[in-house]
């Protein structure tokens, strides 16, 4: 395995080395550096011209610009822009925010695409099969640019506007209520009087979860609260519980609900430790709560410990999530007010100068990412749901996904242990190769919100021929692709045996 | 081929016993295309008893792997499927998934064409068999996984306890088979559904599958549907053997009558196309022209484009399955008779040389 | 990396048929896909939809020295009427609506009195022709490398599959934002052969995979054994059935191509005024977004009806070109 990833670490930098090459040629040759002096009626504009000729290296030839960067560039020098700021100052702060963005996007879409990919392929050709396959396509067909623009003014600035005054009509309630319902009714497999039912419900708790919102005013100071926390946990572990290891053998459910229950019932006793947490402590809690839920598991399990473990984990780690974001939404109010009301953020990446406790902080700069990795998911989205379905459909179709079956096997678990580890295995390639794309959508995001990130960093030393930028963003860019890619790789090896050994 | 010593083995085997085991009735499996209702499977009877081999035999695609798949519960949900599959007297088909899912694999278990591609690659051997076990009784899996080992070594796999940790990939095509094999019989099934276990298979291995079979069959008292597009398997391995054609059984017998005075002339024509056997008097008699459309059957008997015997009445009126010269030997041809004063019936078919103008 | 990647669709003639004794009337491949492919509706749609949409820019206000039946030119401004809002009418009277019209100005007018739908029409014709472009150029790129480097294998496949590794590292929208930055100067068309020259490395994998795959079948080997020429192969043996694949990317290129081009033209990096496009369109006016939102509206909405009828059109070549749609009904 190491052996397997040195050689691809190898190649890899060979790879990016070249790209580099290139990029740094095309950039090179992409304009004329002088224009701006050319068309200056600057006195000195001539001084100024060769000034800058030196700086830059003009009178060199573009290969031995490259190699002057390149050897700088092992020497940690990334160089200096035309105006003479370093380049590695200018990455600083840009390269974060950026990352932070790129990595979000990517892994929202991944999990929710996948997701949906997977639940269009097992309900192939229902309405919901149907309804999916559409907004793909819709989403492909979206220009990020445009559905950025639209969001920042129809989403931020009007949900803004009304967060004023949170309440929501009646007939609004009622046709996201019908929406929902339909969902519901689709995704239901079955015969048409479970779908009626499934509709039924669907509408009736959607309409009443959104009126009692509305009525509580709810937006105006978001929060769980324990009851919701302990409700909400022990549903969705029974849920989960029953969806994944089936209602014949019930000590998996047990290990879920346990763990649940204790992480909710600590609700109360944790507040005092999240008042002012560090990053690390919060993840210490996480680990604690996934170490606690695994032995509640292994307990609770008995001979189906190989299943109640990992639902254990995930319903303690679900209830922790959910006593994170309760914590999280209780900083709202607050911050909604030192932002006069306008919480969703449409410009750069955080508040600036923004003073607040780890929560607001924390909420500043989730609510800056919202509408810019909303507006990057959506095609990340619809690729991973089409290419997850046509890998699903084409591993149920296999011989050993009916030899599962032949075995007795419930269909729960020849979905889950067979089909989707291998349904898996070609997905992890098109994530490695989206990567990049995902780039290419922070740059036109970035500069529809107005980031100050590396997107910027890219488009304005473009525009003004100064390579350094440009470099250093592909330097970033073209790495964190290279390594994304490497993970991939590791990925695919560990989920395919056949590539592990060869 | 190696009939000769597999029916020795055979004859060493348990006797079948007397009671029904599965008893299919007029099972009938059609598939709506956009090209039009596939019929595959047109109204199946058979009945396996304790520790019986029966043989099915007919070319591709008439209907052999999907009856099979029929009686497993596996087929898409788009078949529609009508009839009887009885296992100890319970109609399956009126069963809750549930109830039936608990037979598959316990009760019945299956043995498909492909070891290649029938086994997960991405999980272990003993995994997958341990899961088999798994599946229907809750007990610890390292439990599972001596069982596992324990059916290994009785297929006859080396070294099975490190055998258990590997994956599909490493083994052969024989192995892999023979894995499968322990996988049927790991729940001590009473049917094993053989489909094709050898066609995938190189020749030399092929006879040693089937004596594995016929061994574990004994082991854990299981009777035996074996399905082959190969009449020259079932010679040596099947006590009875059901010929289909066109989704049809057309002949239906003990083995020993079918083979000496086959009574439907597509059966007689599948033996004239053996190499070895005395019937065929040395000289190959291939059965010339292709199965008929499973959307679109001529009428009368499905036959009679290729049948050399064929008749007006034949092509008009559908021949059903009738008892011929006793002991429960069945045919479906309107011609039994004259077919039966023929001192060998497989010259019906010309051979290779006598169709040369 | 590069071996994994042929998640597509492979196209084998759907030989199995016959064997299976499924076959009713012979019908040919092309029969086929054709059928298969007027059967799929989104296509059809899309075809409709595309073929509107084209015939709505190019004979408007025409094209080149054609003229077209819309009065106003996409230069000239003129006097805002009605603060520059649409006069376009859908809704019939008789529904409560103003009647069906196009007015004076369908698509309302920019602050200066321009006619916005000579502009949006302008736009759409060098949107498309770019997309085109692009479509085109890389698809053709794309075949010729992937054919040599899966045919000939060995060292060949090495260095293109190493180029189209190297081009993989870099973002399209990067190297297409650069390469359109020196060329977007030299007018659209010279800059969307350009593009067309850095887009290519899909459909190299795509049609290099099908290579692979094809040239162990037994029809080129008994090619090959009777001593074809290698070109002879090539065109006559193996691109004939490699075509599906080539069509679909082709179409799934264009409409990448139509992204590619208003993204860069929003940035800044496409095309340049004096000439115009639907993204140069939407970056132009994206700041009058709240006082004539509709100039932000109508090119979007030409852009999407591209590229979802392009999209739709692929996946009926897709599914037409697949056997194994042999689908089975619910
Ligand atoms: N899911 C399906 N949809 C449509 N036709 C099918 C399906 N499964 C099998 N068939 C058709 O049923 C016929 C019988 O197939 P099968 O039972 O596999 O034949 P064999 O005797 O070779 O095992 C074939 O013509 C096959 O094409
Ligand atoms: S019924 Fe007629 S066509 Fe059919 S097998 Fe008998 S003789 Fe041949
Ligand atoms: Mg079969």
């Amino acid at each position: 395995m190491l052996v397997f990833i040195a050689r691809r670490l190898a190649i890899s930098s060979l790879t990016l080395l070249a790209a580099t090459f290139i990029m740094f040629f095309l950039v090179a040759l992409s304009g004329d550096p002088l224009a701006d002096l050319r068309e200056s009626s600057l006195p000195d504009a001539p001084r100024l011209m060769e000034a800058r000729i030196a700086a830059m290296h003009l009178d060199e030839p573009i290969p031995v610009r490259y190699f002057s960067w390149l050897t700088g560039i092992f020497q940690g020098d990334l160089g200096v822009n035309k105006a003479g700021t370093t380049v590695s100052s200018l990455l600083g702060g840009a390269m974060e925010s950026t990352l932070k963005l790129v990595v979000v996007a990517t892994v929202l879409a991944a999990v929710i695409g996948i997701a949906i990919g997977i639940v269009s392929a097992l309900r192939q050709y229902s309405s919901f099969d149907h309804g999916i396959t559409f907004a793909a396509f819709v989403c492909f067909s979206l220009p990020v640019f445009w559905v950025a623009t639209m969001l920042k003014q129809y989403v931020a600035i009007e949900f803004n506007d009304w967060l004023r005054d949170p309440y929501i009509p009646l007939p609004i309630i009622l046709i996201i209520a019908l929406c929902a319902g339909l969902i519901w009714a689709s995704v239901y497999n079955g015969d048409r009087k479970g779908k009626l039912t499934a509709f039924g419900i669907g509408l009736v708790v959607t309409a009443v979860i959104l009126f009692a919102l509305s009525a509580s005013r709810w937006f105006a100071d978001p929060g769980l609260g324990f009851p919701f926390v302990l409700v909400v946990g022990l549903a969705t572990a029974a849920g989960v519980a029953a969806l994944v290891a089936g209602v014949e053998h019930l000590q998996p459910m047990y290990a879920a609900l346990g763990a649940a229950g204790v992480g909710a019932l600590l609700y109360y006793p944790l507040q005092p430790m999240l008042i002012a947490p560090s990053v690390l402590t919060l993840l210490g809690l996480f680990v604690v709560a996934g170490l606690v839920s695994a032995a509640i598991g292994w307990q609770f399990g008995g001979l189906l410990r190989r299943q109640a473990i990992p639902l254990a984990v995930f319903s303690g780690l679900f209830v922790a999530a959910m006593i994170f974001i309760d914590r999280l939404l209780e900083a709202w109010d607050g911050y909604a007010r030192a932002l006069k009301g306008r919480p969703v953020a449409t410009i750069g990446s955080e508040t600036p100068n923004f003073l607040g406790n780890f929560w607001q902080t924390t909420l500043d700069s989730g609510m800056h990412l919202l509408l810019p990795t909303l507006a990057l998911i959506l095609v990340g989205l619809a690729s991973h749901s089409r290419y997850s379905r046509a890998s699903m459909l084409e591993v149920m179709n296999q011989d050993y996904v009916r030899t599962a079956r032949a075995k007795g096997l419930p269909e729960r678990t020849v979905v889950i242990k067979h089909a989707f580890r291998n349904g898996m295995i070609p997905i992890t390639t098109i994530l490695a190769l989206d990567f990049a794309g995902v780039f290419g959508g922070a740059v036109i995001t970035e500069t529809v919100f107005g980031w100050r990130g590396m997107g910027k960093m890219f488009e304005v030393g473009l525009r003004e021929v100064d390579p350094m930028p440009v470099m250093g963003f592909f330097l970033v860019t073209g790495t964190s692709i290279v390594v994304w890619n490497m993970l991939a790789d590791i990925a695919y090896a560990y989920l395919d045996p056949r590539i592990r050994l060869s | 081929m190696t009939s000769v010593h597999i029916a020795k083995r055979l004859s060493e085997a348990k006797r079948p016993g007397t009671t029904e085991v599965l008893k299919v009735e007029n099972l009938q499996v059609s598939f709506p295309t956009d090209d039009g209702l596939v019929k595959a499977v047109r109204g199946v009877s058979y009945t396996v008893h304790e520790r019986e081999v029966l043989g099915i035999v007919g070319e591709s695609g008439s209907g052999k792997s999907v009856s099979s798949m029929a009686v497993m519960g596996l087929l898409p949900k788009s078949a529609r499927i009508s009839g009887a599959i009885s296992y100890r007297g319970d109609d399956m088909l009126k069963m809750s998934e549930r109830k039936r899912r608990s037979l598959r694999g316990r009760k019945i278990a299956m043995v498909f064409q492909d070891p290649m591609t029938a086994l997960n690659p991405v999980h272990t051997v003993g995994d997958q068999l341990a899961e088999a076990v798994l599946a229907h009784e809750l007990v610890p899996y390292k439990q599972a996984q001596a069982r596992a080992k324990e059916m290994l070594d009785l297929v006859g796999i080396p070294q099975a306890a490190a055998r258990l940790k590997s994956y599909p990939h490493e083994f052969s095509g024989g192995m892999r088979q023979r894995a499968m094999i322990a996988m049927a019989i790991i729940n001590n099934p009473d049917v094993i559904i053989a489909d094709e276990p050898t066609t995938a298979l190189d020749v030399t291995v092929q006879a040693q599958i089937l004596e594995k079979l016929l061994e574990v069959k004994d082991a854990v008292d299981a009777a035996v549907v074996l399905i082959t597009h190969d009449l020259g398997v079932i010679a040596g391995m099947a006590h009875r053997v059901l010929v289909m054609y066109a989704g049809k059984p057309v002949e239906v017998g003990d083995v020993e009558p079918v083979f000496n005075t086959p009574r439907m002339p597509y059966t007689a024509g599948l033996l004239g196309s053996i190499p070895s056997l005395e019937t065929s008097g040395g000289r190959l008699r291939p059965i010339k022209g292709t199965p008929p459309s499973l959307i679109n059957l001529p009428t009368g008997c499905p036959f009679s484009p290729r049948c050399p015997m064929a008749t007006e009445v034949c092509t008009t009126e559908e021949p059903v399955l009738e008892e011929t010269d006793g002991g429960a030997h069945y045919a479906a041809c309107h011609h039994w008779p004259k077919l039966a004063e023929r001192a060998d019936p497989t010259a019906i078919f010309r051979t290779n040389s006598e169709i040369t103008p | 990396m590069t071996e994994k990647t042929e998640m597509t669709i492979k196209t084998e003639p759907p030989a199995s048929n016959d064997a299976q004794g499924m076959t009713i009337v012979a019908r040919t491949q092309g029969q086929l896909v054709r059928r298969r492919f007027f059967r799929h509706r989104g296509a059809l749609v899309g075809m409709i939809l595309f073929g509107l949409v084209f015939l709505l820019a190019f004979s408007s206000i025409g094209f080149g020295p054609i003229p077209g039946w819309w009065d106003k030119p996409w230069t000239g401004s003129g006097t805002v009427v009605d603060r520059g809002r649409p006069t376009l009418s859908v809704i019939p009277e008789f529904l409560g609506g103003a009647g069906m019209h196009l007015g004076e100005h369908p698509f309302g007018q920019d602050n200066i009195g321009k006619d916005y739908f000579a502009m949006t029409m302008r736009g759409a014709q060098v949107s498309i022709i770019v997309a085109l472009t692009i479509g085109l150029v890389s698809t053709a790129v794309g075949t010729v490398l992937g054919a040599l480097a899966g045919f000939f294998r060995g060292k060949i496949e090495a260095v293109i599959m190493r180029f189209t590794d190297v081009m993989i590292t870099i973002p399209v929208l990067v190297i297409a934002a650069v390469v359109g930055s020196a060329t977007g100067n030299l007018g659209p068309y010279f800059m969307a052969i350009m593009l067309g020259l850095i887009t290519w490395t899909s459909v190299t994998r795509l049609v290099r995979g099908e290579f692979l795959s094809l040239r162990e079948k037994e029809f080129v080997e008994a090619a090959r054994a009777v001593g074809t020429s290698s070109m002879r192969i090539i065109f006559k043996h193996i691109l004939p059935n490699t075509l599906g694949v080539i069509i679909v990317s082709a179409t799934l290129a264009i409409s990448s191509g139509i992204l590619l081009e208003t993204a860069l033209s929003f940035l800044g990096f496409g095309v340049k005024s004096p000439d115009t496009s639907l993204g140069l369109l939407i970056s132009d006016y994206k700041n009058a977004m709240v006082t004539r939102p509709w100039l932000f509206w109508w090119p979007g909405l030409f852009i999407v009806a591209i590229a979802l009828s392009v999209n739709f059109i692929g996946d009926g070549l897709r599914d037409a070109f697949d056997p194994r749609q042999n689908r089975v009904r619910d």
